[in-house]
């Protein structure tokens, strides 16, 4: 009788034990493909080229556009991200992030005050993207460039946040 | 009718499912709780049986898709008969069920009803309650406009505020880098399985409990809960002053149950659709991203934080005030439950509902967020022309083309961002307007690369112009009746 | 028990709100189109002048601080492709900013044109000056000591002696009001007035007797030779320049 109570106990532990391991085995799989879209060795950030220099008249900040190097068949429009290029004295440029700083809100450029101002809690930045007034903690989120072939080229992949701005140098470091 | 029970015995012997779903319709409940003030919760349930059948419903024509998710609901709005109806009753559905959870958990805590043994009827209330506004987020989501897609970029950067591991953190709840199709995929997973999944499972453990616990009684001042006496206490009542759940006690759930429905049958007839707004490119930057009601009080309370607080409260604020509400049964699982006698349950329940209800108050009006177009949108008000001299004149147009109107209002009109200026004058004096200007401060950019010196002398003039009539601008004691400024005007030559 | 005989009349009610619905006539049922425009899209003239324009030039295009841009003389005196100019790349040396997006600003070229035919279409009137030969719009600057004598028969009985303001208008000589206004917005507004405060155009500053094209660029050129190198500096009110 008691063999027979302890041959059951036993036998339950190898079910349990053998349905847990099937269950680290399915885990392996789930876990990694859940955590697929965590970035590894920087996948994410490219060279995109945001058109021709003319494009960029010398003293001035325009609006340019990307489409995202890692994206999908069916993102549409969303995958087209705008950034703010302001060049300086035709060699030197800065490429800002159209995110503010404080909470990601698209900020707009306003070529009168020589300004960017957030519209969701009332940013305020300078022509060279550093912080004017109101709640972001840092200065614009600015891209590294390059030029190539007359075209102006920018290091970008990710929607910058305070965490994910790998590709992205505080404001003051030169490219 | 002898058929018809026939048919029942002959199912009943194979389903077995009779004698429970007699024993719940006619298990007694006290009296006192078969009362109007016990009709919320059932009423928020039959809002998620609504939400499931109009979310099936919508789902047979929306795309969760980057590229198509706007258009669908486009064609949902237009194209599909009644579609737009239906996508009104699903956000209408949405609204109310908040609001009830709201109020049931409110009216739960004022009863008492969380105390022993229902301790664990309350955490799953928690539990629904956040589960419920995850719903109403994720659908937000899911209408994926301008608001939505800005709305991620905002959770976004809630998230990468979270130290260490706030990049991967970022990539996750983004499914890749930036806000496109795996985003809206996954808010889709969310929103129509698994937090329907969960949501569903906690109601029928949330339900059972009520059941197996028996339903609060009406709270009596003076009647304590001790853990020894309660269940005979309750027991004795249920027999001696109880009924049977059906009908004595339903009646009312179901005629308040129709009311509510049919109040977001109206709405949606009459208010219609919620969006879906602009179209989510995220190149259209003349965007100014506005949550839905139930969140502007977490847009407020992001714009009103001092920034050193920030961080830390949106990261721990959240898993503080969670851990609380799960720990109130907990911490006063005993005594007293009428709130005759709680007055600081009261006084708990008054002060939440009244900062979440000015900080939604002030969401709606946002007066930390500039007015974009106010610089070329919003006329100068003419009393503030009139009679001005041509300097003062182009005064006005610096304020204007300087954007100043987008953070500060004139008549009413602008920006609430600084203060109106309407009466500027009469607080600065010509010197401190140019400060003011010049160096900023006070959460105002300094203008002083931006302006020209006739621009700044310009303004300056318009502003000292801006004061009631008959008071007398403000001047520098030392040189009080000499005019400052070269004003043109014609008095003063 | 009676409620249960309430709910049957809740059913027709319903009814009624599908069969409503049915109709299409429903208050809450979406306009036609997306809810909001793709602001590229927009391409009402009033909605255009109202978000872009009225800031400055007054709501209908008159009554602000800047140019009354609803004057029908100015508008008859000035063409589309000007104005569109205007518009588009703003007026140099001016408060006047860049609108397209070709120079940094927000608007189309389609909408810089829909805004310019809304005008003319809106406060132009043809045939206002029918039988007088206006002044051209733009001309180079006259003799600004022969302005000076325009300057005396035309403008001091209203703007004083030296331009300085008078009785009835104000100082148009001051350094920093002419540091922010081109010579042209001098010209257009000797030509044109500012009708509704009461500064007449170039026919009636003295009555019957128009002004010329060569009076009008003289006078221009003795304003504009009052502008000072370095408008606006020092800051009047700075203790330096009131202690002298």
């Amino acid at each position: 009788m008691t063999e027979n109570v302890s041959r059951r106990a036993a036998l339950l532990k190898l079910g349990v034990l053998l349905n847990a391991l099937v269950a680290v085995i399915l885990a392996i799989p789930v876990v990694g493909y859940l955590f697929s879209a965590v970035e590894r060795k920087h996948r994410y950030t490219g060279w995109v080229s945001l058109g021709p220099l003319a494009e960029f008249p010398a003293g001035q900040t325009r609006l340019a556009k990307f489409t995202n190097p890692q994206r999908r068949p069916w993102d549409g429009k969303t995958a087209d991200i705008p950034c703010w290029v302001r060049n300086i004295d035709t060699q030197t440029f800065q490429v800002f992030a159209i995110n503010c700083t404080h909470l990601g809100c698209p900020v707009r450029w306003f070529p009168q005050s020589q300004l960017f101002m957030c519209p969701c809690h009332g940013g305020v930045y300078y022509a060279d993207g550093a912080r004017a007034a109101g709640p972001p903690p840092r200065g614009l989120f600015q891209y590294r460039y390059r030029i190539q072939k007359g075209q102006l080229m920018i290091k970008a992949g990710e929607l910058p946040t305070l965490a994910t701005c790998g590709a992205i140098e505080p404001i003051g470091e030169k490219s | 009718m002898k058929r018809l029970q026939k048919i029942f015995e002959w199912l009943d012997q194979r389903l077995k499912i009779g004698a429970a779903v007699r024993e719940a319709m006619y298990h007694r409940v006290p009296r006192s709780s078969g009362s109007w003030f016990y009709v919320f919760g059932s009423s928020a349930f039959l809002l998620l049986l609504l939400q499931v059948v109009t979310g099936i419903l919508l789902a047979l024509v929306y795309v969760p898709s980057a590229s198509q998710a706007w258009n669908s609901l486009q064609v949902l709005n237009h194209d599909i008969t009644l579609g737009w109806y239906l996508r009104a009753v699903h956000g209408w559905g949405s609204n109310f069920m908040v609001a009830l959870v709201l109020i049931h958990m409110m009216q739960v805590f004022l009863f008492g009803a969380y105390k022993y043994p229902r301790e664990f009827n309350w955490v799953t209330g928690v539990f629904l309650l956040l589960f419920t506004l995850g719903m109403a987020f994720t659908g937000q989501v899911l209408r994926f406009d301008q608001d939505a897609y800005w709305g991620l970029g905002i959770g976004a950067s809630i998230t990468g505020r979270v130290p260490l591991i706030g990049a991967p953190l970022v990539h996750l709840l983004l499914g890749g880098p930036i806000i496109a199709s795996d985003t809206l995929s996954r808010f889709f997973d969310l929103h129509v399985f698994i937090i329907p999944a969960l949501l569903l499972g906690l109601v029928g453990i949330h339900l059972l409990m009520v059941l197996k616990l028996g339903i609060n009684e009406w709270p009596m001042p003076g009647r304590l809960v001790r853990r020894e006496t309660y269940l005979k206490e309750y027991e004795d009542l249920v027999q001696r002053d109880g009924v049977p759940f059906v009908p004595d006690a339903i009646w009312k759930d179901m005629v308040f149950g129709a009311m509510i429905l049919g109040s977001v049958l109206v709405c949606a007839a009459v208010f219609g659709p919620f969006g879906p707004r602009g179209v989510p490119d995220p190149t259209i930057i003349q965007a100014a991203p506005r949550p839905d009601f139930f969140f502007l009080w977490i847009f407020a309370l992001l714009a009103l934080l001092p920034p050193y607080m920030e961080t830390p409260l949106i990261l721990i604020g959240p898993i503080v005030v969670i851990a609380l509400l799960l720990l109130v049964p907990f911490l006063s699982g005993e005594g007293e439950k009428s709130w005759r006698r709680r007055p600081v349950s009261v006084l708990t329940v008054l002060v939440v509902a009244v900062t979440l209800g000015a900080l939604t108050r002030f969401g709606q009006e946002a007066p930390w967020s500039p007015v974009m177009n106010g610089w070329s949108g919003l006329p100068v008000p003419a009393q503030y022309l009139k009679g001005r001299s041509a300097l003062q004149r182009q005064g006005a147009i610096v304020f204007q083309e300087k954007q100043c109107r987008n953070c500060h209002s004139l008549g009413g009109e602008g920006g609430k961002r600084g203060p109106a200026l309407d009466s500027v004058a009469t607080r600065l004096t010509p010197d401190e307007l140019i400060r003011q200007v010049l160096q900023g401060g006070g959460n105002m950019p300094a203008y002083g690369h931006n302006l020209s010196p006739a621009e700044v002398t310009a303004l300056v003039s318009f502003l000292d112009t801006l004061h009631p009539p008959g008071v007398r601008p403000a001047r520098d004691f030392a040189e009080k009746g000499l005019p400052l400024l070269d004003t043109g005007h014609p008095a003063k030559h | 028990m009676t409620c249960w005989r309430r709910l049957p009349a809740l059913l027709p009610a319903l009814f009624l709100i599908l069969a409503m619905a049915g109709c299409s006539s429903l208050p809450g049922r979406p306009g036609l189109g997306p809810e909001v425009q793709r602001p590229s899209d927009v391409m009402n003239f009033g909605v255009l002048y109202k978000q872009n324009c009225s800031g400055c030039h007054g709501p209908e295009g008159r009554g602000g601080p800047a140019f009354p841009l609803a004057d029908p003389v100015y508008l008859s005196i000035v063409n589309d492709a000007t104005l569109r100019t205007i518009t588009a790349q703003g007026v140099p040396n001016s408060l006047m900013p860049a609108f397209a997006r070709s120079a940094g600003g927000m608007l189309t070229d389609q909408q810089i044109d829909a805004i310019v035919e809304g005008m003319r279409k809106n406060w132009a009137k043809p045939g206002i000056l029918a039988g007088v030969t206006p002044p051209p719009y733009s001309a180079p600057l006259g003799d600004p000591k022969r302005g000076t004598q325009v300057y005396q028969t035309f403008c001091q009985s209203c703007h004083g002696p030296g331009g300085k303001g008078g009785a009835k208008a104000s100082s148009i000589v001051d350094g920093s009001y002419l540091g922010l206004v081109s010579d042209q917005e001098l010209r257009t507004d000797v030509i044109c007035g500012w009708p509704h405060l009461g500064a007449p155009d170039w026919r009636s500053d003295v009555p019957g007797h128009p002004m010329t094209a060569q009076e009008i660029a003289d006078v221009v050129a003795y304003l504009a030779a009052q502008r000072p190198k370095f408008p606006g500096r020092p800051y009047p009110g700075q203790p330096s320049r009131r202690r002298k």
